[in-house]
């Protein structure tokens, strides 16, 4: 191994792969062999170089000659960079003495004359050869990863991607905010088949799965239990949750004794606000952990009045009011978000008069309504009926203490009228440009108000049922199941009404243009149903903000790739799923938790995790400590207790914004430090080429994606890459031009994605910085940000430039 | 939408309207009472033109000349150091706020304005691009007015506690620029906020509450009965609703309901229990103003007496 201070390359060795003709084709390679092998330089060449021979021929010529260096002449490293990595590594070799000069995407493919690129391909060798002069050999990093995860939200998407960590071999973590888990899914009474073209119970698919959280070995469920902070990084977090006190001790058997001699009715969230709870209940009768809440805001005893009747009926003695907030701190790898959705706030739209009229609803209220455990027992009343008898004192029942109570009709023989003519109202606050509302489609509304249309003309065939809608989005095999919804002879009227008016007699009038035939009509309905837009829960936003995740214009959390990440938050180590991403029905929601906890697997068993070391590495003889570089926008550097300025792996991604920082020169990015981007440069550069630097990711692509496409330019581009250009400082550009480059262009990623969303700004004022400090000079530096498909334009870009530098030669 | 906390209370040019001059001066100058009070710094202009809406709505100005008109406009607020043109009406406001928009964007009718100008020899009324912001040098009074609610309620004389008051916002105001109002465009409360600060107790959402008046400036002309029948309509809600007092904010609105109510009432044999004001007459009341020198009720068609007895004004 070297110690960093050899100089020269008596100890340096060249391999050429030839590409099977690829390479060898437009490169003369025994011409390139015989000039660097005058000069003293071992040259080997292989038909394929990336075959297991090639492999052997690479690692027997390291070992024999004691080799500390290679270069390695090929395809793109993008293609091959971690086979030949692995390949050197294996002889012991530090991969800081392994360069890969791209021979094919950016020589042999571009350049169809012959000379050229054998000239080009010659000076790519050089400039490796030249990098490799000062050795900086790279450490490898590794940290531990804390074996558990964290899940947050026991909704379907929370319960989906718990169990699957679980079952494989993941301890898991489960927090809930609410008394029990099954979110919203535990709300709706049935759910949709497409392919069977009927409701199924949810809670017959949703309980089994709850009662399997419940019993798991690996899962630790908290509910009651809220995030109150997030610190530590990918791997290693550390995460502080407050436990409420429910005054329930675990021995409860959820017998209900209590709930029925609880003096005080409260209002249930859980069905929709109908007073139909005590202030100690169960969530729901399939609560999991099936274990009673009181309410502090409502419980007497805990408000000071002497009642204690729930503690007297308990026989298992499991009432304690003495119980307290407990706070837990966990240690664990990765996370995942699961904290799902609310309704959109319909009163927003008076005009439809929610809130204002007692017969109009939400979708969801709806559902509950139509939920055998719901407040009507499942049978569908209008709501100015029904809370008329809500209001009449109930007996000691609750929905809790009353599982077996399923002969319930008889118990509304008092006026309460079935609503004969129900209106739905489509996309209320989803594609809704106006200030307060959407723009995007809640893509699970159209179904539920056809699976509620369905059901209902199931129970109830002589109801009328008219579906406003704007468009009918029945995506994939839901099609079927519309069509089926269509022959019960629902009403389809495409119009997205204008105002719901109340009569007298508390029946409603909806007034919608039907935009089919232009004519206004007025609907008459005993009940509206408004299907309310999906919006990021409460819960989504505060974790949002705890995690310091990215957040869409709308509060979801974002991905980090809608098509390759699309379960990647926007940190390392954390993880999205279901409704708290995009708005979702339960089936995508449950793949997409099932991805969550694949991803979230991967990432905790790739332990101890060897980490990109091409990242920022601070040098503290130099470190004047004045705090510049901790502008660093991924807030990946930090001061330590003693005042030094300690940098985290994880976070960092080496983009170098901090080099430009630093004016010290104290902070440089392992592989690209300003010494071995110099040392290429003098390489790689002839008088009048023009220099590019390109940044690692998309852009790197693209110029490999020219070669790709048959297209060409000039042999006198060059082009380095930079982890980003914001690397690239005056001093490296002055550099270039004083060994002969004509002009010098920054090919940068798009602001794509998140973390190309933070640095591409960087990018371009750093750019326009430059381009003022380099004064006369400033006029021959070019900025172009390129995307993938666009190599006819780079190419056109790159050939334009170096025109003009052949005419300065 | 347009931030409450981004509407000035300096440099306003009080933009006068003809419909409020001619029919009801008393909310100019309830509105001027009203400023002062507040302390707002606006000044009036007497070389301030129409905007020409009426004319302009009516098919007697095409949209050139109106965009002239209102560039002069738009150079008087200037020269005189008030750019932030505040207009009593809300066709004003819409009609100034479009023309602005239109001068700024649309390069040939800024150089058909611009030549016009210069032929005649008003060289001082050409208007280059961004001479003004559509966005912030344009408001209603009513913004105004909200803007200053919290100093309305300390400011209040006279407490208008239990009066059932019905908001009848203006579409020229909400509709026209609907990306560019305060709160949500489908449901506006400045007029309710406005008044609840006064002590009355605004009927938040009644039914057609976002119908239009019905005056649709030619069509109260050319097809009357349609154009009252929908006048009707919302006063036949408003009643339903239990509203004695409709509060405007634009006299075209006021028109209609006011001017025409008897006559509506006449014409289809029905009774109407309520009176119309401005939101600047009402605030001016509160405030402690005159009800005939500082909010010419006196110009009013329904009879405003018996309100003001009821809440022992008068």
């Amino acid at each position: 191994m070297t110690d960093g201070t050899t100089d020269g390359l008596d100890k340096a060795a060249v391999f050429i792969c030839h590409c099977s003709g690829n390479i060898s084709e437009h490169v003369d390679i025994d011409a390139v062999k015989k000039t660097l092998k005058a000069e003293g330089i071992s040259v080997f060449d292989y038909e394929y170089l990336c075959s297991s021979q090639g492999q052997s021929l690479i690692k027997n010529k390291i070992l024999e000659g004691n080799l500390d260096r290679v270069v390695i002449g090929s395809c793109t490293p993008s293609k091959h960079g971690t086979l030949f990595k692995k390949c050197v590594q294996e002889t012991g070799l530090n991969r800081g003495g392994l360069e890969i000069a791209n021979l094919r995407e950016q020589c042999a493919w571009v350049h169809p004359d012959r000379t050229g690129a054998t000239e080009k391909a010659l000076s790519l060798l050089r400039a490796k050869l030249k990098r490799l002069e000062n050795i900086e050999p790279l450490e490898e990093i590794k940290v531990d990863i804390a074996q558990q995860a964290l899940v947050i939200g026991g909704g379907i998407a929370g319960i989906t991607a718990a169990l699957n960590l679980a079952d494989n071999g993941i301890s898991t973590f489960l927090v809930e905010k609410d008394s029990s888990i099954g979110g919203q899914m535990a709300k709706i009474g049935k759910i949709f088949s497409p392919d069977k073209l009927a409701e199924e119970c949810a809670m017959c698919s949703l309980s089994p799965l709850m009662n399997e959280v419940a019993a798991h070995p690996k899962i630790s469920l908290l509910t009651w239990t809220e995030i109150e902070s997030l610190s530590g990084s990918a791997g290693n977090f550390m995460v502080r949750l407050k436990k409420k006190p429910r005054y329930v001790k675990d021995s409860c058997t959820a017998c209900g004794r209590c709930s029925r001699v609880c003096p005080v009715p409260v209002e249930d969230e859980f069905n929709c606000g109908y007073m139909d709870k005590k202030a100690i209940s169960l969530r729901f009768s399939q609560s999991v952990p099936k274990i009673y809440c009181i309410d502090p805001d409502y419980c007497l005893q805990l408000n000071g009045e002497a009642c204690g009747k729930c503690a007297t009926a308990c026989k298992t003695g499991a009432i304690d009011f003495s119980q307290k907030e407990e706070i837990i701190e966990l240690n664990v790898g990765a996370v995942i978000v699961a904290t799902g959705f609310e309704e959109y706030d319909v009163s927003q739209k008076p005009q439809y008069g929610y809130g204002i009229f007692e017969n109009v609803l939400t979708q969801m209220e709806l559902a509950r309504i139509m939920g055998i455990n719901g407040p009507t027992k499942g049978e569908l009343l209008r709501i100015s009926d029904f809370s008329k008898l809500s209001n009449a004192p109930k007996s000691a029942t609750c929905t809790s203490g009353c599982e077996s109570s399923s002969d319930h009709s008889s118990d509304n023989s008092s006026g309460a009228e079935t609503p004969k003519r129900i209106v739905m109202i489509q996309c209320v606050g989803s594609r809704d440009e106006k200030e307060g509302g959407n723009r995007y489609c809640s893509r699970y509304c159209c179904m539920a108000a056809l699976k509620h249309a369905s059901l209902i003309k199931k129970k109830y065939p002589e109801t009328e049922i008219t579906i406003c809608y704007i468009d009918v989005r029945a995506f994939g095999f839901y099609e079927n199941y519309y069509r089926a919804v269509q022959e019960t002879g629902v009403n389809f009227v495409r119009g997205r009404p204008a105002e719901v008016i109340e009569k007298p007699d508390k029946s409603l009038v909806v007034r919608v243009e039907d935009t089919l035939n232009q004519k206004i009509r007025e609907l008459p309905a005993d009940l509206v149903v408004l299907s309310a837009a999906m919006v990021p829960s409460p819960g989504t936003r505060k974790i949002a903000s705890v995690l310091n995740l990215s957040q869409d214009e709308s509060g979801f959390i974002k991905e980090r790739h809608s098509k390759l990440k699309p379960v990647d938050s926007s940190l390392d180590g954390i993880f999205v799923c279901g409704t708290a991403q995009s708005p979702k029905d339960v089936t995508d929601a449950i793949a997409q938790a099932g991805l969550a906890a694949v991803r979230a697997r991967a990432f905790i068993t790739d332990s101890p995790k060897s980490l990109d070391n091409e990242i920022a590495a601070i040098n503290q003889l130099l470190c004047t400590r004045c705090g510049e570089c901790l502008k660093c926008p991924f807030n990946a550097l930090s001061l330590n207790e003693s005042g030094r300025v300690v940098l985290d792996p994880l976070i960092c991604t080496g983009c170098g914004y901090c080099t430009e920082l630093c004016k010290d020169g104290a902070v440089q990015v392992a592989g690209f430090t300003k010494s071995q981007l110099k040392a290429e440069i003098e390489g790689v550069l002839e008088e009048g080429d023009m220099l590019g630097f390109v940044n690692s990711g998309i852009a790197s692509l693209t110029c490999d994606n020219i070669g790709n496409s048959v297209l060409t330019y000039p042999s006198n581009v060059k082009l380095i890459k930079v982890p980003t250009t914001l690397v690239v400082g005056r001093d490296l550009v002055l550099h270039a031009f004083k060994h002969g480059a004509s002009s010098v262009l920054f090919v940068e990623d798009p602001p794509d994605s998140p973390r190309a969303e933070v640095i591409y700004p960087l990018t371009t004022s750093h750019f326009k910085k430059l381009k003022e400090e380099l004064g006369d000079s400033g006029s021959r530096i070019y900025f172009k940000k390129t995307y993938v498909p666009n190599t006819k334009g780079l190419a056109g870009t790159f050939t334009s430039l170096a025109r003009e530098g052949e005419m300065i030669k | 939408m347009k931030a409450i906390e981004s509407i000035p209370d300096r440099k306003l040019l009080l933009f006068k309207s003809c419909m409020v001059g001619q029919e009801y001066p008393g909310v100019e100058t309830a509105t001027r009472y009203v400023f002062d009070r507040l302390g707002v710094d606006y000044c009036i202009n007497d070389e301030q033109s129409c905007c020409t809406g009426i004319g302009h709505y009516t098919d007697v100005f095409e949209g050139l000349t109106t965009t002239a008109i209102a560039a002069r406009n738009f150079a008087v607020a200037r020269k005189c150091g008030y750019p932030n043109i505040t207009c009593l009406c809300s066709t004003c406001y819409a009609i100034n706020k479009e023309a602005c928009e239109l001068l700024n964007t649309n390069t040939e009718v800024r150089d058909k304005v611009n030549s016009i100008f210069i032929e005649k020899g008003f060289d001082d009324l050409v208007y280059e691009k961004g001479d003004m912001n559509p966005r912030t040098n344009f408001y209603h009074a009513v913004e105004i007015l909200l803007s200053k609610v919290g100093k309305i309620q300390e400011e209040k004389k006279f407490d208008f506690s239990g009066i059932r008051a019905a908001a009848h916002h203006a579409c020229h105001y909400y509709k026209v620029k609907y990306l560019d109002v305060v709160g949500n465009p489908e449901n506006p409360q400045l007029i309710d906020t406005i008044a609840e600060a006064c002590g009355a107790s605004p009927v938040r959402w009644y039914e057609d509450r976002t119908l239009t008046c019905g005056m649709g400036f030619s069509q109260l002309h050319l097809n009357k009965s349609t154009s009252l029948q929908v006048t009707k309509t919302k006063l036949d809600s408003l009643q339903r609703a239990g509203v004695e007092l409709m509060i405007h904010m634009c006299p075209n609105c006021h028109i209609q309901y006011d001017r025409y109510q008897p006559v509506i009432e006449k014409e289809f044999g029905v009774e109407y229990d309520m009176v119309h004001m401005n939101i600047a007459q009402f605030v001016a009341l509160s405030l402690g103003a005159d009800p005939y020198k500082v909010c010419g009720f006196q110009t009013h068609s329904v009879p405003l007496e018996g309100f003001l007895e009821k809440t022992g004004i008068i």
